[in-house]
């Protein structure tokens, strides 16, 4: 089983360096996992055709912002890996699979707050003038925490047995992975108000309320938002230079 | 204006930019998140253009450390005419050109280049070819996974890459004349009102807080966050944003904030508050 898990590990790393290295040419999706992971055990075909089931549950599930959807990562590579080893069914390896990749989301969720005091140490390095060490932080020091953050519980979930995996993962207490959920959603209003904190003026605050107004009361979309502050703004640069002008 | 004509940035430098922006999403975090990734892309321009001159290097560099989020085929066009500005930059006497302008640019075409490029790619393109593999899929064929992904990345690496050219090309040919017309504040304001807008917009669909706290009153249950929704939707993403905000400006570490919010959302979910 230790060949199997390296193995299925290294999967997991393949997913890793198309989202991080490559642009993210959906290669970590379902379908490829699983048809890698089939194609490491020896079993292709099934490899394929789990893929496939896989894939269209998680259609949907698409990765933007803090909250992120179970990790199906983990999910189709261990789910594929427990049906072509254990002889289960698709929804049995998918029982499975489940809580492994719920778990898997916290570890991502844990391993985006530890890369922002990567940041922090990349600020200093440009400060002391060490461009090359900060863009070693991103490249690297964020490429293999990434690679080893998926690499690990992969190996280790088939190593020690998908079933036991499952059942302590299940151990792990509520009031744990909720407040990491909600931390999680807490820290991405970190970002914007940094983002503000650069921006934003007295002047200026009633068009950051006015986009923020626009989509809570009315759900618009960012591409509405910009299209009506662009008019709003033409107008005002008509109102205030157009004056001038004449 | 002193003309240097070393400092021009050719198509190979463009090609090295588009490389980087691969890797956009490598250090994504929940400070700044892809803003390492955006360093990086710029580095072989950066390099570059401020070769002989370590301070505007320096502040070149701080300057793309800052908040940045889009879709990674859409990003590169917003480096290339980053890129195109901060070749006027260089190419000018320091304190000619106002390098607020670049951040100002950055902000305001993130929003909704991620807008279109996340409908796009991940909600268009994604749809289609993964529908066409999953056909051959089902039946167990290999073409399956290999027809959804090539599909997928061939117009997604091509869109890319062109984006770069086109976003340095655009760049050139408008930004200059704007700046030779004088008529970059415009530009700036225009842009400021866009960006802050967009940046509102993704406060209240981006952040996601919400209470579970219930009251009893006369036999009533009433939910807390329901009420919220009807007098003021998203209230708690905005005054919880402002709120940071407010400590940001007090010159609050941002080390000490990132563990206070942490500790914030451990302490308030396990008392059932958020």
């Amino acid at each position: 089983m230790l060949i199997e898990a390296i193995l299925l590990g290294l999967v997991g790393v393949i997913g890793v360096i198309d989202s991080r290295l490559i642009g993210r040419q959906n290669i970590g999706r379902p379908l490829i996992l699983s048809s890698l992971a089939g194609l490491v055990l020896g079993d292709l075909t099934k490899g394929i055709t789990l893929g496939a089931s896989l894939e269209l549950i998680s259609m949907g599930f698409v990765s933007i912002g803090a909250a992120g959807p179970p990790n199906m990562q983990f999910g189709s590579i261990i789910a594929t890996a427990f049906a072509i080893l254990s002889g289960a069914s698709t929804e049995e390896a998918l029982t499975i699979a489940i809580p492994v990749a719920v778990a898997g989301e916290f570890l991502s969720i844990i391993m985006r707050m530890v890369i922002a005091q990567f940041s922090h140490i990349a600020d200093r390095a440009i400060e002391d003038g060490k461009y090359k060490k900060a863009i070693h932080i991103h490249l690297w020091w964020s490429f293999i925490f990434n690679a080893l953050v998926y690499f690990i519980p992969i190996f280790l979930t088939i190593y020690l047995g998908a079933d036991l995996v499952a059942s302590l993962v299940e151990q792990i207490p509520e009031v744990i992975t909720n407040g990491l959920t909600v931390a999680g959603n807490l820290l991405s209003a970190l970002g914007f108000a940094m983002l503000l904190s650069s921006m934003l003026s007295k002047k200026m605050f009633p068009y950051f309320l006015l986009g923020f107004l626009l989509v809570a009361y009315s759900g618009l979309d960012l591409i509405a938002i910009t299209l009506y502050s662009g008019i709003l703004a033409f107008i005002l640069d008509r109102v205030i230079y157009a004056k001038k002008e004449a | 204006m002193e003309e240097n004509k070393n400092n021009q940035i050719t198509k190979k430098d463009l090609r090295r930019v588009f490389l980087h922006s691969l890797t956009i999403m490598c250090s994504w975090n929940y400070e700044r998140q892809m803003h390492m990734g955006f360093m990086y892309g710029m580095a072989p321009v950066l390099d570059k253009l401020y070769k002989n001159d370590e301070k505007r290097k320096k502040e070149a560099y701080q300057r793309h450390m800052e908040f940045f989020n889009c879709t990674p085929q859409m990003t590169p066009f917003i480096m290339g005419l980053a890129a195109s500005m901060e070749e006027q930059n260089a190419n000018s006497e320091e304190g000619e050109f106002q390098t607020e302008s670049i951040s100002m640019i950055k902000t305001s075409l993130m929003g909704p280049f991620a807008g279109i490029g996340d409908s796009f790619f991940q909600g268009t393109l994604r749809i289609i070819t993964f529908g066409i593999g999953l056909s051959f899929a089902q039946q167990g064929s290999i073409l399956g996974p290999i027809l959804a992904v090539g599909l997928f990345a061939i117009p997604s690496l091509l869109a890319a890459y062109y984006a770069t050219f086109l976003g340095y090309n655009s760049g050139n040919k408008y930004l200059a004349k704007l700046y030779q017309e004088g008529l970059m504040d415009r530009v700036m304001h225009f842009a400021s009102i866009v960006g802050l807008a967009v940046i509102g917009g993704m406060v209240a669909s981006m952040v996601n807080i919400t209470t579970p706290l219930q009251f009893q009153t006369g036999g009533t249950q009433l939910v807390l966050q329901e009420m919220l929704d009807t007098i003021f939707p998203k209230l708690l993403p905005l005054v919880f944003t402002l709120g940071i905000y407010t400590l940001i400006q007090k010159k609050v570490n941002t080390n000490v904030l990132l563990i206070g919010i942490i500790v914030t959302g451990l302490i308030t979910s396990a008392i059932g508050i958020l």
